[in-house]
């Protein structure tokens, strides 16, 4: 597509839509966007691991705009800071961490937290538990999930088994705590 | 609009539309966005429950069924589709195109100046003062930002300086960072 055919409205012939377009992973971005993002090389990290094919022709971009720079250059200098801001979302480290807490004298309740730091909908887990272990299982707190009973144990295996991005040495057992 | 944006604080409710009202806002999509005709049953399916995501700041957002966030509206302005419906559907509104130099500061939520739309790596296509355009990129292919156009496209090339056109919608603000509505 020459750049004058790149801004004329109206649907191309030939061309199916909706589009599908690839997004970053890391800064959600469409790929040829990353490298504006201040975390770039995490951009390309994910794009290495994920989509190897868009990594291997982003080399060879590289390399044929190395004058790209220079260019730059010349160009007028313009006011303003123009950083981009990384995401304020990745506060803390991706981790799902468990806990049993006690419910009356004789049962308990088990504590999940972190699940929505993988992009889980919380609403949609809580249901999978209560349907795995046939009990309750409500969506608590910002992201929160409490279960009824104690499946501490059974999570470790379940959760990677139901996500496969969670690994299990991204679950944290923090045992019992008080409520 | 989205900079400081963000979908736990700045969400009030979310209301179900009536079918005479979803009718109203499919009908004026098509007049807003001719080319759009084809395709808003796509869209926006007649039978489709929509539903408007009523946010602060006067800010309006229509979701569909599955929760993706479809065009947005403030104080009762015209629709505006958001960056990820324009990316599937990129033929719909007027383009206008900034230098390379001027990406990083149009990400950064900066308005779009006069002078990176008339340099030699811009390009613009003619729009009135007041439309709503898509704002692409020197060597890319997707829209980078929706804006409003502060001067006739005419008037930027011969004031070239200040704001030319707003920016109202870019990749990684509050509205592009939104998750689906459930
Ligand atoms: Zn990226």
């Amino acid at each position: 597509m020459t750049e004058e055919e790149k801004l004329v409205m109206g649907p191309k012939p030939g061309v199916n839509y909706p589009l599908e377009v690839i997004y970053c992973g890391n800064c959600s971005m469409p790929l040829e966007y990353c490298e504006y993002y201040p975390e770039y090389e995490k951009c390309k990290a994910w794009l290495e691991k994920n989509l190897p094919s868009e990594f291997e022709k982003l080399k060879v971009n590289d390399t044929t705009s190395e004058g790209a720079g220079d260019e730059e250059k010349k160009r007028q200098k313009r006011g303003g800071k123009g950083i981009m801001k990384t995401k304020k979302k990745e506060e803390g480290p991706k981790q799902v961490c468990i806990s049993r807490a006690p419910r009356g004298k004789k049962k308990s309740v088990t504590v999940v937290t972190g699940l929505s730091s993988f992009g889980i909908d919380l609403k949609v887990a809580a249901k999978f538990f209560g349907q795995k272990f046939a009990c309750g299982s409500s969506v608590t707190g910002d992201d929160e999930i409490v279960i009824q009973g104690d499946v501490k144990d059974d999570l470790f295996d379940i959760i990677p088994e139901k996500w496969p991005e969670i690994d299990d040495d991204l679950i944290e057992d923090l045992g019992d705590q008080k409520r | 609009m989205f900079k400081k944006f963000d979908e736990k604080e700045s969400i009030s409710g979310i209301l179900q539309l009536k079918s005479s009202v979803q009718k109203g806002i499919r009908n004026k999509l098509i007049e807003q966005y001719p080319h759009l005709e084809g395709y808003i049953d796509n869209i926006l399916p007649k039978k489709d429950a929509i539903r408007i995501v009523k946010c602060h700041d006067h800010v309006e957002i229509v979701v569909n069924s599955t929760g993706n966030l479809l065009f947005f509206r403030q104080r009762e302005g015209p629709w505006m589709p958001t960056l990820k419906l324009l990316h599937k559907y990129p033929f719909f509104l007027p383009m206008e195109q900034v230098d390379k130099g001027a990406i990083k500061f149009v990400l950064s939520g900066a308005n779009i100046m006069c002078p990176g739309l008339t340099s030699p790596g811009a390009r613009m296509t003619e729009a009135p003062k007041g439309a709503i355009v898509a704002i692409m990129a020197e060597g890319k292919q997707h829209a980078l930002a929706i804006g409003l156009t502060s001067l006739s496209t005419e008037e930027i090339a011969k004031v070239n300086k200040g704001v030319g056109i707003e920016n109202v919608h870019y990749l990684n603000d509050g509205l592009w960072q939104m998750k689906p509505v459930k």
